[in-house]
């Protein structure tokens, strides 16, 4: 026989729940997050960091912690308390990131964390080691000169001093980057005592972490361990910039570069934050100016203007690049520059300006690079509509598969842009899509 | 006990009718011309589309695993961490170290979160980790979505094996069957290298097949037999000035080439290439056949350019044709030591042909039989007969029969001679012969003569050889899977099946670059094609292990050479230009064998180095290469013939002693995972006690840093 004693633990579960379904619907708290979203349900405990809140969503029961930093506003028995200013919630509701990004930028806000949250992130994370840390043995060569002097001796020797050995066999090498970062991390515990070393290899991990790993936290705990900011010879201030700009801070990532002093890397910084006008600003100061720049300048200023889709004004600032004259100093650079810039010329014309209603109707041919030679393709084009893509002449060997299923994806894209190539059959691929976007592009009036 | 299969003279009907109107001799003995044909088009069917290699095509990446419905029960906005959980457990929920891509099916737009690590899995409860920290805007999204989520794995690229799998689809019956059956393949090549040959049991099988039906390999399933057939009825019978009458000197030359065959194979010189039937045939299909099918298939300029050693070998074969302008099947008859390896069988014969005392001596089996196996007297040369069975069929009174060799067959006075026919001497028994001393001094005569002239080729092919023991000499890079060169030499018979089976050919035959012993090996021919990563094509097709039937994990793992890279020559190390073609297809072929060395950096008046100065040089890891060529073929490709910058690939594979692994049986992957250990040994021992490098970060080295703020 069930008795009384027994039911009774349902009856106060049964009441409990009666008691909180009263509570989520009639007297609900609510918690007003940053993104504008309001949730109704029960707060179950507050402190300086977190929310705890109980709510129920399509049926089902959640316990959810809100870090502080999210949550606007908190009412709470009726009374609404604030607690995070101005981010949201009755004002401009803070967009997600997508809308309203320009073309090319990746985040898209203006400040999505504040300078505490973004110190607090470099400290906890810089001061913490990667994933891959353990993964990664200690190696290096066995002539490696660990005692790291420096000036270097003279002459050219990467088995032997550090700083020849970093940029000729593990800076071009991406499966030894951290297998780098693990040997400049000894040389500075090994360095400790030493101000000069530890200050040189405090900014190489910082070089590294963000060249190379992009890890933007540890790039910056570093760097600012080695304090850079305020050192006039270290290029590494723009970088620092970029990394705040990066964890969510374009106030800090601005208010840095205005401190530091004149230097051309700033201009992409800025071109990248969405502050155009500020970066062709720069960029006409360097490309008139005498110092031998000018390349790098033009290159970051039409970058500039491409990525917010002023392809008229991106494809102008490569042609005067293209155009520059050629110097004795750093020719090669600026050959690699020129190239580039051809390259993103060319691109433009056939991804972002091709007009496809443009183009009169007639058969179109252009050759370009394949994996074993040229790859001829002849395109026609009828009343605005490509109708066919034919590879005419090639000397490819295998991945046949890209020379009917490359054409065929041209054809159903009504163009180049956003065709991806055929898998395992890439060079091919691209060669068509290369030739492809050429012919077009040559035929467009 | 009777073994007729032959359709009977009288014999009447509408079947007998009909196959009259294919020929006399499908009419005769149908089930012979049947499986003659069938074999025939087997063999045709093998080389031309089980040995294609152009129609695979890698399989698309098999889809992600996903796992949906995970609610976000923790999000840590300023680090990204992520708790998730899920009501109902997935079979195989996503395991700790997993890289993930996080979609938030919560929000109204971007939903793509980027990818994150399983760092924690238990159960239904699983903790996320963000590989990167950029954008962190969308941790800020996540830590205020309530989901779903779903989770969908990011995978590593298999490793292709499309042309490994495509072969092994096709190969319902082995590629190299014909050639495991003519027993003159496997039993030089074993006794070359005296080594056991998987082929030798096909071999065994086919001898005792022999023993049943006397060679029945040469009258019914022999490809070359059929081929010479087919030329026989369509060009041979047209031209007679060339037709002799008796077969005099060449009638017993088929045991002496046989016998030259085995000396010098037991001396270790591997002759069955140019004699033995069905390698003969295969070259010749390889060498004639198959630049006509890549031609009209794919596109001319996919067929690799001829050189003099295949005119030798295409001569031989149109010999081999047009040997039949004198007699019908003359080279069966008299050359071929494959069918001498069947006429030393048939004498353990179970089965012969008799004839009965019904014999009326029209003499119209004599006239039918290909293979001269009619005696004067109508009775039967029982080394030369091929089973056809075709005598039966034209015999009028039914008078020839295929009954056990022990059977009487009573045929009056005329049968006498029979038991005086078996023996040794049956062999030397020419066709005008009555048998005695006159053929015993023939045959040792011929005998000895062939052993001479087995000495003396193998001499000659040693003088003109390889030299393996003499430096300097040419090591030409062999297939993947390759036994050691000295019994590379012994066992590979020269078939061309390797080259069939080979994508883009990166195999073709050598010429005499290596002297005769090399003629009609495979190379491995970079400039014009590399390895292909998904293939091990040409191990499976290998009928006498000179190349090992690898399995592709393993054939991946065995280095074939080594790629050198000339540094006066490429155009960063010679300091001329940029180029990263050998790196780019070294990393898409998978071996990433190749780094870049910076080189040619320059330094400003301060003694800085130029950023954007200098050149990345490729290097090549020689533990990871595997000498594919694919970085040569590139190189050759574009800097030398597109491009004009080089007279030669700046990088190119080479064979030779540590460069390449060449074993008969040990596992390759072993090898490697051997060597692996070797090198962190060595490593340990460099790096020694550093390795112990401390904390990341602690408290002491912070005061110190501090410290030295201050100072």
């Amino acid at each position: 026989m069930m008795s009384i004693r027994g039911l009774l633990p349902w009856f106060v579960v049964g009441a409990l729940f009666v008691v909180s379904f009263v509570a989520t619907t009639a007297g609900a708290d609510v918690v007003e997050l940053s993104n504008g979203r309001k949730y109704e349900g029960k707060v179950i405990s507050q402190d300086d960091k977190y929310i705890e809140f109980e709510m129920e969503l399509r049926g089902r029961r959640y316990s959810r912690r809100f870090s502080i930093s999210v949550v606007h506003a908190v009412t709470r028995d009726g009374r609404r308390e604030v607690i995070t200013p101005g981010t949201g919630g009755g004002s401009t509701p803070a967009t997600s990131s997508g809308a309203g990004t320009r073309p090319g930028t990746t985040p898209g806000t203006d400040q999505r964390r504040t300078k505490a949250q973004v110190d607090s992130l470099i400290r906890q994370i810089g001061t913490t080691e990667p994933d891959w840390w353990k993964s990664t043995p200690l190696d290096y060569p066995r002539t490696l000169d660990l005692n790291w002097p420096m000036p270097p001796p003279r002459g050219w020797n990467s088995q032997r001093n550090v700083g020849q050995y970093v940029w000729d066999v593990i800076n071009p090498n991406p499966n030894r980057w951290k297998s780098g970062v693990r040997l400049m991390h000894h040389l500075l515990m090994k360095h400790q005592d030493s101000p000069q070393r530890r200050q040189r290899a405090m900014r190489e991990l910082g070089r590294m972490y963000h060249d190379l790993l992009q890890d933007y936290p540890r790039a910056a705990f570093w760097w600012r361990q080695a304090d850079v900011e305020n050192d006039r010879y270290y290029r590494g201030g723009v970088h620092l910039a970029e990394c705040y700009w990066k964890m969510g801070s374009k106030a800090m990532a601005v208010e840095l570069l205005g401190r530091l002093p004149g230097h051309y890397s700033k201009i992409k910084l800025y071109a990248d934050m969405g502050e155009t006008d500020r970066a062709i600003e720069l960029t006409e100061a360097y490309a008139n100016a005498r110092g031998g720049a000018a390349d790098i300048a033009l290159l970051h200023g039409g970058d500039a203007y491409r990525v917010v889709g002023r392809y008229k004004e991106a494809i102008d600032c490569y042609t005067r690049l293209v155009r520059l004259p050629p110097t004795a100093e750093a020719a090669k650079r600026i050959q690699r520059n020129k190239q580039r810039a051809r390259v993103n010329i060319e691109a433009i014309r056939q991804f972002e300006l091709l007009d496809l209603s443009r183009v009169p109707d007639a058969t179109y041919r252009a050759t370009s690079q394949g994996y074993a030679g040229p790859v001829q393709v002849e395109v026609d084009v009828e009343s605005g509509r490509i109708t066919a893509v034919r590879v005419t002449k090639h000397q490819e060997k295998q991945f046949y598969s890209a020379i009917t299923d490359t054409t065929r994806k041209i054809v159903a894209k009504q163009g180049v842009k956003g065709v991806d190539a055929t898998s395992s059959a890439t060079i091919t691929s691209e060669a068509i899509i290369n030739a492809t976007g050429r012919a077009l592009a040559d035929g467009m009036q | 006990m009777q073994f007729n299969w032959f359709l009977p003279s009288g014999s009447q009907g509408s079947l007998r009718r009909w196959l009259r109107v294919l020929g006399p001799t499908w009419g005769a003995s149908p089930l012979r011309r049947g499986i003659q044909t069938v074999s025939f088009l087997v063999f045709g069917w093998l080389f031309l589309y089980v040995c294609w290699p152009y129609t695979a095509e890698p399989k698309p990446p098999a889809p992600p695993a996903v796992w949906d419905n995970w609610q976000p029960l923790d999000v840590d906005a300023e680090t990204g961490v992520a708790v998730v959980v899920v009501d109902d457990p997935p079979e195989n929920p996503p395991a700790p170290e997993v890289i993930v891509t996080v979609v938030d099916h919560g929000a109204p737009e971007s939903r793509d979160r980027g990818q994150f690590r399983v760092v924690v899995a238990d159960g239904s409860e699983l903790t996320l980790k963000p590989v990167r920290m950029d954008n962190p805007d969308r941790f800020d999204e996540m830590s205020m979505s309530f989901g779903p989520w779903s989770l969908s794995e990011i995978k590593a690229p298999e490793w292709p094996s499309h042309h490994a799998d495509e072969l092994a689809a096709r190969e319902r019956l082995s590629a190299d069957v014909f050639l495991a059956l003519d027993p003159l393949v496997s039993i030089s090549a074993a006794l070359a290298s005296r080594t056991w040959l998987w082929s030798l049991s096909f071999a065994g099988v086919m001898l005792a097949v022999a023993i049943l039906i006397p060679r029945c390999f040469c009258g019914y399933l022999c490809p070359l037999g059929t081929l010479i057939d087919l030329f026989d009825w369509s060009l041979g019978r047209r031209v007679t000035r060339f037709r002799i009458s008796g077969a005099g000197w060449c009638v017993h030359l088929k045991y002496y080439v046989l016998v030259a065959v085995l000396v010098s194979a037991s001396l270790g010189v591997v002759l069955t290439g140019f004699v033995a039937a069905i390698p003969v045939l295969t070259r010749a299909a390889q060498f004639l056949l198959a630049p006509l099918q890549i031609g009209l298939l794919r596109q001319w300029h996919q067929v690799p350019p001829i050189h003099a050693g295949q005119f030798v070998s295409i001569g031989l074969f149109l010999a081999v044709l047009f040997l039949g302008l004198m007699r019908p099947r003359f080279w069966c008859r008299y050359v071929c030591p494959t069918g001498a390896m069947f006429s030393v069988a048939s004498l353990l014969r179970l089965t012969q042909r008799k004839v009965d005392a019904t014999c009326i001596q029209c003499g119209k089996c004599a006239e039918s039989c290909p293979f001269d196996a009619v005696t004067a007297d109508f009775e039967t040369r029982t080394v030369d007969c091929a089973s056809c069975q075709t005598c039966g069929g034209v015999c009028a009174p039914g008078a020839i029969r295929f009954v056990s060799r022990w059977s009487r067959v009573d045929r009056g006075e005329k049968g006498a001679g029979e038991g005086a026919m078996g023996g040794l001497s049956a062999l030397a028994k020419a066709p005008e012969d009555k048998g005695g001393r006159r053929s015993f001094l023939a045959v040792t005569i011929g005998g000895a003569a062939a052993a001479v002239g087995g000495l003396a080729a193998t001499a000659t092919v040693r003088v003109f050889g390889a030299r393996l023991d003499q430096p300097g000499v040419l090591l030409p890079v062999r297939p993947p899977g390759s036994v050691p060169e000295a019994l590379f030499l012994q066992r590979c018979i020269r078939c061309g099946q390797c080259f069939k089976v080979c994508p883009n050919n990166v195999l073709q035959p050598l010429g005499f670059e290596q002297g005769l012993e090399g003629l009609w090996t495979p190379e491995v021919v970079a400039d014009w094609s590399g390895c292909e990563p998904s293939c091990n094509n040409c191990g499976q097709v290998c009928p006498t292990e000179a190349i090992r039937a690898l399995p592709l994990e393993e054939k991946r793992a065995a280095r074939m050479a080594l790629a050198v890279v000339n540094e006066r020559t490429c155009l960063p190390h010679a300091d001329k230009a940029d180029c990263r073609l050998c790196f780019d297809d070294c990393a898409d072929a998978g071996y990433h064998a190749i780094e870049f060395e910076t080189r040619h950096t320059k330094r400003d008046t301060k003694g800085k180095r130029i950023e954007g100065s200098g050149y990345d040089a490729p290097k090549v890891i020689a533990d990871r290469c595997v000498g594919c060529g694919i970085c040569q073929m590139r190189c050759y490709k574009i800097n030398v013939v597109k491009e004009g910058l080089l007279q030669a690939s700046a990088v190119r594979i080479e064979a030779g002693h540590d460069k390449e692994d060449r074993y008969v049986d040990q596992s390759y992957v072993q090898l490697r995972e051997e060597e692996a250990k070797r090198k962190e040994a060595a490593r340990k021992k460099r790096v020694g006690d550093d390795a112990e490098t401390g904390d990341y970060w602690s408290e002491s080295l912070e005061k110190k840093l501090k410290e030295g703020e201050g100072q």
